[in-house]
Order: C-alpha cells, then sequence, then structure tokens
C-alpha cells in the first residue's frame, strides 16, 4: 500500500512537472505575441512561391508566432508597394518584402516602418542600399546573389552544352526591374564572356504574371532562329513552361541547352526529359522560413538584420529525381 | 403589401443596396481584424490608394451607361505615366507635364472615340487594340524601364496632387490625410451633377438606352461618344500622375492589375451592363469594397487561396442583393419561381408568376 501510494505520488508529482514545463514552454515560444506581414510575391501555390509559403508557415508554427499575413501581389511591382502600405497601416511587429520595385520606390515606406518601430526584411530580390541603411534595425537579407547565380546558370550551361564562342544564345527576363533583373544580367554577361551573340528579350507583365503566356512567343523565336544553341531565363515559372516551348518547336531535348531557375513541379517535367539542362536551386523554402526567423529575432530580441545567400548550385537531369517528392510537397 | 413611405423613401436613396453590402463587410472586417480596422492609419492607406481606381471607375461608369466599354484605361496609366515621369523628370517640366499629361490621356480617348463612334467598330474591339497599342508604345518609349522620380515631393507639383494636409515629417495618422482624396472626391461629385443634373449625362443615358432613339431625338451621338471617351482618357491621365506621384516611381507596366478591379467596382454598383442605368454613388461603394476586401483577409488571416474565392463571393451576393433591392419584378419573379403563401395560408402552385397590376389594354387578356 505505501508502495503504491509512493508511485502515485511520484506519477502526480511528474505529471505536474511535465504540465508546468509545456506551460513554460507554449509561454516562452518566440513568436508569442507577434504579427508578420510577408509579400510572397506571384499567386498562391504558383511554382516560385508555393516553397517560400511553405517555409514561411513552417517557421511562424515552430516559433510559435501569432499570425502570419501572406500578401500576393501578381509579381506587379506597384501592387508590392500598395500592400506594404496597407500593412504599414496594420502596424505589425515585422513586414516582410521582395525587391521587384526597387529600393528608390521603398525608401521612404521602409524608413517610416522602421521609424515607428515595425521590423523590415527583405527576401528574394535585394535592396542593398535599404539593407545597409536599416541592418541594425534588422533590415536582412534571405536570396540568392542575383548576378552571381545567373552566372551560375551561364556557367553549367555552357559545360554542359560544350557551348562555344560565335553560337547564338537567347535570354528572355526582367532586365528592367532594379535590382531583381541582375539576375538576368549574370547569365547573359556570363555568355557573352563566353564570346556566344547573346539576345535580350523582356519579360511583359502579362507573361510575368501568367508564364503560359510566353508559349508561343518563345515557340516562335526558337523557330525563326534555326542556329539558337542556348536558350536562359532566370524566371521560376517560363523555366517551367521551356520543355513545352521547344517541343512546339519541333526540337528535340538537347538539341537547345536550357538554364533556368527553381524547381517547380512543371520544371521537374523539363529537367526529366532533357529539355532542361540545369536550374539554379535557391531554396525557395529557406526565402520563406529565414525571413519569419529574422522577424523574430529582430522583433523579441532585437538581433541586427543577417544576410543568407541562398543560391545553392544547380539542379540538373541527373540529380533532380531525389527531390521530387520534396518539390511535389512544395518543399523544394 | 406596398412598402410604407418612409420605407419607399429610403429604398430611393442612390446606391443604398450596395452602402448596405459595404457596412456589412465593414462591420465583418472590424469583428475579424479589430487591431486593423478599428484604428485609422488603415483608412488613411486607402485614402492614398483607392483614388486612382474611384477615378477609373467613375469615367467607366460614364462609359458602361453609354452601352459601351472601355479596355485601354491600362495602357493610358503606362502611357500617360510615361509622359509625366519623363517630362517631370528628365526635362524639370513641372506643372507643363502636369498638363501634357492630360493632353496625352486625351489623345488616347479621342482616338477610342472616333474609332467607335465614327468608324463603328465595336467598343470592345477597339479599346482591346488600343489598350495593345499604346501599352506597348510606352513599353517602347520607356525601353521596359522604370523610373524614380527622386525629390518629386519637394515640388509643387507633388504637394499640389498628392501632397499631405498635415506635417510632412510626421507619422501620425491625422497628418497623412492626402489631398488627391480630396480631388478625387470633387471630381466624382462633380461628375455626379454632370450624369444626374447636366445635358451631357442625360444624353450617356438615352444613348445607352438605345443609339437609334437618341439620334431621332437630336442626340449627336457621334459627338457624345466621342466626348465620353475623351473624359474617360483624361481621368485615367489623372489617375497615372496620381499613381506615379504617390509612389514616386513609374513602372513600366503599371495599371494592368486595374482593368477587371475597375469594371468589377462599376458592375457591383449597380451600373447596369445593358447601359441606360447608372450610379456614380454604387460605384464609388463598388470601389471600396474592391480595394479594401484583399486588405482584410489578409489582416483576417486568410490564406492567400481564400482570397479570390471569398472576393468572388462577395461580388456575387452584392450583385444579387442590388438586383432583389432594385428590381421588384425580379424579385417577385423569384419568389413566384419558388411558391409563395396566399392570404389563406395556402400557397400559390410552383412557377405561377403573380397577377400584373391592371394597365392599358393593347389587346385581348389572354385569361378569359
Amino acid at each position: 500500500m505505501r508502495s503504491i501510494k509512493r508511485l502515485l505520488a511520484s506519477a502526480a508529482a511528474l505529471a505536474v512537472a511535465a504540465a508546468g514545463a509545456s506551460a513554460a514552454i507554449a509561454a516562452d515560444a518566440p513568436g508569442k505575441g507577434l504579427t508578420i506581414y510577408m509579400q510572397m510575391g506571384g499567386h498562391p501555390g504558383e511554382g516560385p512561391v508555393l516553397a517560400r509559403q511553405t517555409g514561411a508557415a513552417e517557421a511562424a508554427a515552430a516559433l510559435g508566432v501569432d499570425k502570419l499575413n501572406a500578401q500576393f501581389s501578381g509579381w506587379a511591382p506597384e501592387t508590392m508597394i500598395e500592400q506594404f502600405k496597407e500593412a504599414l497601416a496594420a502596424k505589425p511587429a515585422c513586414i516582410v518584402i521582395m525587391g521587384h520595385p526597387g529600393a528608390d520606390a521603398f525608401a521612404s515606406l521602409v524608413k517610416q516602418a522602421v521609424d515607428e518601430g515595425i521590423v523590415v526584411t527583405d527576401g528574394n530580390s535585394p535592396l542593398t542600399s535599404l539593407q545597409d541603411a536599416y541592418k541594425t534595425k534588422g533590415f536582412g537579407y534571405a536570396g540568392v546573389d542575383l548576378y552571381a547565380g545567373g552566372t551560375l546558370t551561364a556557367q553549367n550551361m555552357i559545360k554542359d552544352g560544350n557551348l562555344k564562342s560565335g553560337d547564338e544564345a537567347m535570354v528572355y527576363g526582367v532586365f528592367s526591374q532594379a535590382e531583381r533583373g541582375l539576375s538576368e544580367k549574370g547569365l547573359a554577361d556570363t555568355l557573352e564572356k563566353a564570346g556566344l551573340k547573346v539576345d535580350r528579350l523582356e519579360i511583359t507583365q502579362e507573361v510575368n504574371s501568367d508564364p503560359s503566356l510566353a508559349v508561343p512567343i518563345l515557340a516562335a523565336y526558337v523557330q525563326s532562329h534555326p542556329k539558337l544553341k542556348a536558350i536562359g531565363t532566370q524566371h521560376g515559372g517560363v523555366t517551367g513552361i521551356l520543355a513545352d516551348v521547344l517541343k512546339q518547336a519541333g526540337k528535340k531535348p538537347g538539341d537547345i541547352e536550357v538554364g533556368g531557375i527553381d524547381l517547380a513541379p512543371a520544371t521537374i517535367n523539363g529537367l526529366k526529359s532533357g529539355y532542361v539542362s540545369a536550374t539554379l536551386d535557391q531554396l525557395l523554402y529557406l526565402q520563406g522560413f529565414m525571413p519569419v526567423l529574422q522577424c523574430v529575432i529582430s522583433a523579441k530580441y532585437k538581433m541586427p538584420g543577417l544576410s543568407l545567400n541562398t543560391g545553392a548550385g544547380v539542379i540538373t537531369p541527373k540529380t533532380i529525381g531525389a527531390l521530387v517528392p520534396l518539390i511535389d510537397a512544395g518543399i523544394r | 403589401m406596398t412598402p410604407r413611405p418612409r420605407v419607399r423613401s429610403l429604398f430611393q436613396i442612390e446606391g443604398l443596396p450596395i452602402i448596405v453590402v459595404f457596412a456589412l463587410i465593414l462591420g465583418l472586417f472590424m469583428y475579424t481584424a479589430p487591431e486593423v480596422f478599428l484604428a485609422p492609419n488603415i483608412y488613411m492607406t486607402f485614402l492614398s490608394t483607392a483614388p486612382p481606381l474611384i477615378l477609373l471607375a467613375t469615367g467607366l461608369t460614364f462609359v458602361i451607361a453609354a452601352g459601351e466599354i472601355d479596355l485601354s484605361f491600362p495602357a493610358v496609366i503606362a502611357f500617360s505615366g510615361f509622359v509625366f515621369a519623363i517630362l517631370f523628370k528628365d526635362y524639370n517640366l513641372g506643372w507643363i507635364a502636369v498638363v501634357a499629361t492630360l493632353a496625352s490621356g486625351a489623345l488616347v480617348g479621342i482616338v477610342n472615340g472616333y474609332l467607335i463612334a465614327s468608324i463603328g467598330i465595336p467598343s470592345f474591339i477597339a479599346t482591346l487594340g488600343t489598350q495593345f497599342f499604346w501599352s506597348g508604345i510606352a513599353t517602347v518609349l520607356s525601353g521596359g524601364k522604370s523610373y524614380a522620380l527622386r525629390g518629386a515631393e519637394d515640388t509643387s507639383v507633388w504637394w499640389w496632387i498628392v501632397g499631405r494636409f498635415g506635417d510632412p515629417n510626421s507619422y501620425a495618422w491625422q497628418d497623412q490625410l492626402s489631398i488627391q482624396a480630396l480631388w478625387t472626391l470633387l471630381i466624382a461629385v462633380f461628375l455626379w451633377f454632370i450624369l444626374n443634373r447636366h445635358r451631357f449625362g442625360e444624353h450617356v443615358l438615352f444613348i445607352g438606352d438605345s443609339n437609334d432613339v437618341s439620334r431621332v431625338v437630336g442626340i449627336n451621338v457621334v459627338a457624345e461618344k466621342i466626348k465620353l471617351y475623351t473624359l474617360m482618357g483624361v481621368l485615367a491621365s489623372v489617375a497615372a500622375m496620381m499613381l506615379t506621384l504617390e509612389n514616386k516611381n513609374f513602372f513600366g507596366n503599371q495599371g494592368q492589375g486595374y482593368l477587371l478591379t475597375a469594371i468589377a467596382a462599376v458592375l457591383i454598383g449597380g451600373t447596369s451592363i445593358f447601359g441606360g442605368r447608372a450610379t456614380i454613388v454604387g460605384t464609388f461603394f463598388g470601389c471600396c469594397i474592391i480595394w479594401m476586401l484583399e486588405a482584410g483577409l489578409v489582416a483576417t488571416g486568410l490564406t492567400g487561396a481564400w482570397v479570390r474565392t471569398v472576393q468572388g463571393l462577395i461580388f456575387l451576393v452584392s450583385i444579387i442583393f442590388y438586383l432583389f433591392v432594385e428590381e421588384p419584378q425580379r424579385r417577385a419573379e423569384f419568389f413566384a419561381r419558388f411558391g409563395r403563401r396566399t392570404d389563406s395560408g395556402g400557397r400559390d402552385p410552383v412557377g405561377k408568376v403573380p397577377a400584373r397590376p391592371a394597365r392599358e389594354s393593347l389587346g385581348p387578356d389572354p385569361k378569359s
């Protein structure tokens, strides 16, 4: 009887200790009390967006963030500005932006946010001058060094496709956008330095928002340039449709060397079929996860902004296999 | 049972259905996101971002009232925005840039009006073509690039068009009230009087009812339509300037996101897609609903995938509610289709339309 009582008393003490510990853990969740607004970029569930959404949602859950409010702008810079203003009006703890509108467009708004005690941080497309100005207030960057990412993609294209001086290439990208265009520029510059003749084509806003609209455009380009040896892009959505483009233009895998970016489900088919030769993996999951973490450590613990280069390398038809389940799950 | 006089007069308030929908949605957001919608800051934000949409939708109200459509105004936002940015920034032309921008919008409008009214191209096709043309011109001229208007806030043009009433260095909400909200309100009120009290508005509604009858009664349909599209072009150019100055940036593809939102705002506001009936008050509140919808849903914590679903639902509910209130004939037919109780407590057979009021007989009564 005495041993049973002792056992029951020990079990009760253990239960109380466990309840206290979990209460303590719950109360100490770093993100508790924080509301974060986050610009996701395009449309919900879209290739270049899905992994960021997943990363951000999982970071918010892991850190116990009260509310993560996702904003989708269809990749339109002026919509990103409007949505930043709406986020500012809501006075959250932190706002995560993307650099597509450029530092000039964001400058006064970020200043206002920081002056009002809101942490602002950046992902996917850099805002170097703003990061330099507000780093101590938590302005970090989680994304690719865009120019270097484009360069890396081009180097793999040159090596894999045995591209040589005098070959014709086309780079399809958003060259007009401030820092975001550095990605395409890096790709095009690297091909040019290798002696290729590079044609730079601008992605329109319609295609930017709906990449399927690019299929007839690019198919027509390919058919009108029979000597074309390489196509490069740093637009995730366009990468996904390039296999369709080449099929429609009557090309076989390997006829044209293709370099792209991101690992959308549509891009898997492109890699597996051999139409897409290399795609820059910018670890979009981390571009969603890290800014949320940045928000929490800066809002709660006043830590400065950190820079994380998420440009890991390129994925090729040889390495895509193992990643397929993770891509389908919206993680890679 | 006919409504009592007080209730009847209530239903005669212009735009009442959409005002009720707006109030309900606003109330809902105040409940689901009180930290945002019970504070003044979000409304100050709307006052600095919604004016371009309100101007576009107000102009579109006239166009749709005339039984036409204009799909080219997003291109005016880009084209006129570029004209303004380049003259303001590169040539420092200040107020001359403003006049030139208005002229560029008027030019697009006059071309549209001529193509539709004089040549006779259907407005959907004509303005679809000009939308591609002018946005293409904007891209060609700008090289697809964006222009940052650094130092714009130090100019009188910026202050008079989009400046703030309060201390420029203050972030307090009462200092953030934007002058463009006042201009937009004044323009909307002015155009309400034009639509409802001026001959031009009367002509627009007549044309919307019937082009042929309008000609018979002596309305110069061609001239009125050209004026109509010119008005739309000028309003779009004002919207372009406000957008460009507010952002202190010209973006190469700005304006693309306004096409469907402006049309939706007009239609859920109660203006008839078939022409002949229009309400600027309805359009105004339609804009308010559309503009706050996504912000409210995001603040409530709804994930991105749900936003479009809820938007579509609210649009449909708004239009159905409007039809119910404003069109008693449709309401009666709806209830008749699903049966309604008679005074004795029995049900009318399903599908039987209620007896119409007595009218002058134009022939034998089919029931006798």
